[in-house]
């Protein structure tokens, strides 16, 4: 929930919003579904921002393909990850709870490569050390499980009826996380080694998954995942790093003031991030939600 | 009754049909899932370019240093190359950012990139793009800042692009490459792009052997398509992606910076190696045949080299080097371990 926003960030979204109701990227570039996912979370609860939020929920409805799921675009008829997002955007906003439904189902019975052959399961033990028995939720349906999208995925149907299913679903994703972590603690894009390198934390993907775990399963939390994430957090030094960490360093009830001084210090003149509706929309949330 | 008879010519024709049959249908089993028609023009097609096709130059040059003079070198090696006039173009200069891991060197060097640049503003581009899509990272402008990159460009008057982010566009497979589906996202720059030139570091590679500048193109499917690590690349095979990717781009060439290459565990966790060497050429393919030579790779070894010789994508057999003698740069590369 983003209560109030830094000043002008609000003017710059009201302004970057597209005469059809999304966000881009940048603030001139074309509509895509994260981004407005995401502008949308921010501007919620503010009653300034009433109308845009309307329009952003209406062109998320008009997305929906007809398998139920969502593509990046209009153009794009293949439904894919960021079908999470616009879940998780209607769900929380308390819009669209049909086409919500009819998302979280496409979710559930997305096709997820997983391994049962016990040479193949092997062979993933001893390259990434990974279980390859255990999904999560792939970028694109068909694919191998990430940690992005499966945290993306936990959150947005945390809100769905509780079913048989979706706990089921659930509790394999948190196995999931927790086979995937890194040995210091957080989470890479997928799997935590590669032949002998031990791979680091990511941001992204640590945050999403510590913001996934606190909703539904806060006791898998270990203190070395927080540790990791505040490290690299600063290591990238990216706003997106600064922002996505400062918002799951919140959320656990930890606070980060050198990160709020150095997001606070990013933006510019025009109230955005870098120009970048996505990017100011996560700052916001990051600096003034209630985490 | 007695058996009806059959004449000796009758039945040699008979012998005759089965066997242009079984060789018909032994023909058509071979060429699956191509296709006959396919298989046989990209067959004939790879016959024609190894023996008559045009022949490719590639230009090596000697740079023991980041602190060479590296705009003279390269702004040399275009000419030796007989690299296309840039005069006018939009191009798009594509280094390989693939991530940021600890002193690991996995990135094309910035002051190669940064003297690439100066030599297209020489040359009169009327538009020069710095981008890529890395594949381990959500945010490239992050690796950008952190290897220096960033600020040489800012210094230029220029701002790198995440082509993760870059307003992707659908645009048509060819020739069944991308066989789950009938296009590839690809972002604005590269679709609006007059000439792309991809800026590789040479390395070796876990999955494909070598990452030169063929398997740098595949950091041009965004990300906020298709995820991170890309992995509809995977599924597809890397070899059908590569080739498939190459032929629906604009005209790519190619400038390798081998000056410290990597070994052993590429692309994230090999050993520096250093080679002393930049490589450029108006064929990518002609380019990394070169280059996988000079680190100690047959083609054949490299399954995407050995499909674009097969398939007749670029020339990898009748090349000319120019500049410095290859046996000079030949080095023994630790091969990568297998997946």
């Amino acid at each position: 929930m983003c209560l109030f926003m830094q000043p002008n960030a609000l003017e710059f979204l009201l302004k970057a919003q597209a005469d059809d109701g999304s966000w881009g990227y940048s603030r001139a570039g074309e509509g895509f579904l994260e981004p407005t996912a995401v502008v949308l979370l921010a501007l919620r609860d503010i009653p300034q921002a009433a109308q845009a939020v309307q329009k952003a929920a209406e062109w998320i409805f008009n997305l929906q393909n007809p398998d139920g799921g969502w593509g990046i675009c209009p153009q794009d008829k293949e439904s894919g990850w960021q079908t999470a997002w616009a879940v998780y955007a209607l769900n929380l906003s308390g819009l669209g709870k049909e086409k919500c439904d009819i998302g979280i189902q496409w979710l559930l019975n997305i096709d997820v490569m997983q391994l049962n052959d016990s040479d193949l399961l092997a062979a993933g033990q001893k390259v990434a050390q990974i279980d390859f028995s255990v999904r999560g939720w792939p970028w694109l349906p068909g694919e191998s499980s990430w940690v992005e999208p499966t945290a993306l995925t936990l959150l947005a149907i945390k809100g769905s009826s509780a079913s048989a299913e979706v706990a089921s679903r659930q509790s394999e994703a948190v196995l999931y996380l927790r086979d995937r972590r890194c040995d210091g603690g957080g989470w890479n894009i997928g799997n935590p080694v590669m032949f002998d390198m031990r791979l680091p934390a990511r941001v992204t993907p640590s945050a999403l998954a510590l913001l996934a775990l606190a909703e539904i399963a806060p006791k898998e939390i270990l203190p070395r995942d927080i540790l990791a994430l505040r490290n690299e957090m600063f290591q990238d030094g990216g706003v997106l790093a600064l922002a996505w960490g400062l918002k799951a360093l919140r959320v656990l009830g930890e606070d980060d003031p050198e990160a709020r001084a150095a997001l606070v210090s990013a933006q510019g003149s025009d109230g955005s991030w870098d120009g970048n509706p996505y990017l100011t929309a996560i700052a916001s949330i990051a600096l003034n939600g209630e985490g | 009754m007695a058996a009806p008879k059959i004449s000796r010519r009758a039945f040699i024709r008979l012998v005759m049909l089965g066997g242009i049959g079984a060789g018909l249908a032994y023909y058509h089993r071979l060429t699956q899932p191509l296709g006959e028609v396919t298989f046989t023009r990209w067959m004939l097609r790879g016959r024609y370019q190894q023996f008559a096709g045009k022949k490719a130059i590639v230009a090596l040059g000697e740079s023991s240093s980041y602190q060479d003079d590296l705009v003279k070198q390269l702004s040399d090696l275009f000419k030796l190359g007989e690299l296309p006039d840039v005069r006018g173009l939009k191009v798009l200069v594509k280094p390989n950012m693939v991530d940021k891991v600890g002193q690991y060197l996995t990135t094309t060097a910035p002051e190669v990139i940064a003297a690439l640049v100066d030599v297209l503003n020489e040359l009169g581009a009327s538009q020069v793009t710095v981008g890529d899509g890395p594949a381990f990272h959500r945010d490239a402008t992050s690796i950008a800042r952190n290897i220096g990159l960033d600020e040489l460009l800012r210094q230029r008057g220029m701002q790198f692009v995440d082509l993760n982010y870059d307003d992707p566009q659908p645009i048509p497979v060819k020739d069944g490459w991308i066989s789950r589906s009938d296009v590839i996202w690809l972002p604005k720059h590269v679709v609006e792009a007059d000439l792309i030139i991809s800026v590789p570091k040479m390395k070796t590679h876990h999955w494909a052997g070598v990452s030169l500048s063929l398997k740098n193109l595949l950091g041009l499917f965004p990300g906020m398509r298709y995820g991170w690590p890309k992995n509809t690349i995977h599924f597809n095979g890397i070899t059908s992606s590569i080739l498939g990717l190459y032929q629906i781009l604009p005209p790519v060439v190619a400038v390798v910076d081998g000056i410290v290459g990597m070994e052993g565990d590429g692309p994230l966790a090999g050993t520096p190696v250093q080679h002393s060497v930049l490589a450029v050429g108006k064929d990518a393919v002609a380019v990394d045949v070169t280059c996988a030579s000079l680190m100690g790779f047959d083609m054949y070894e490299v399954d995407y080299l050995s499909m674009a010789a097969w398939a007749g994508i670029g020339q990898t057999r009748r090349i000319e080097t120019r500049g410095i003698q290859p046996e000079k740069f030949r080095k023994q590369y630790e091969r990568p371990p297998k997946m």
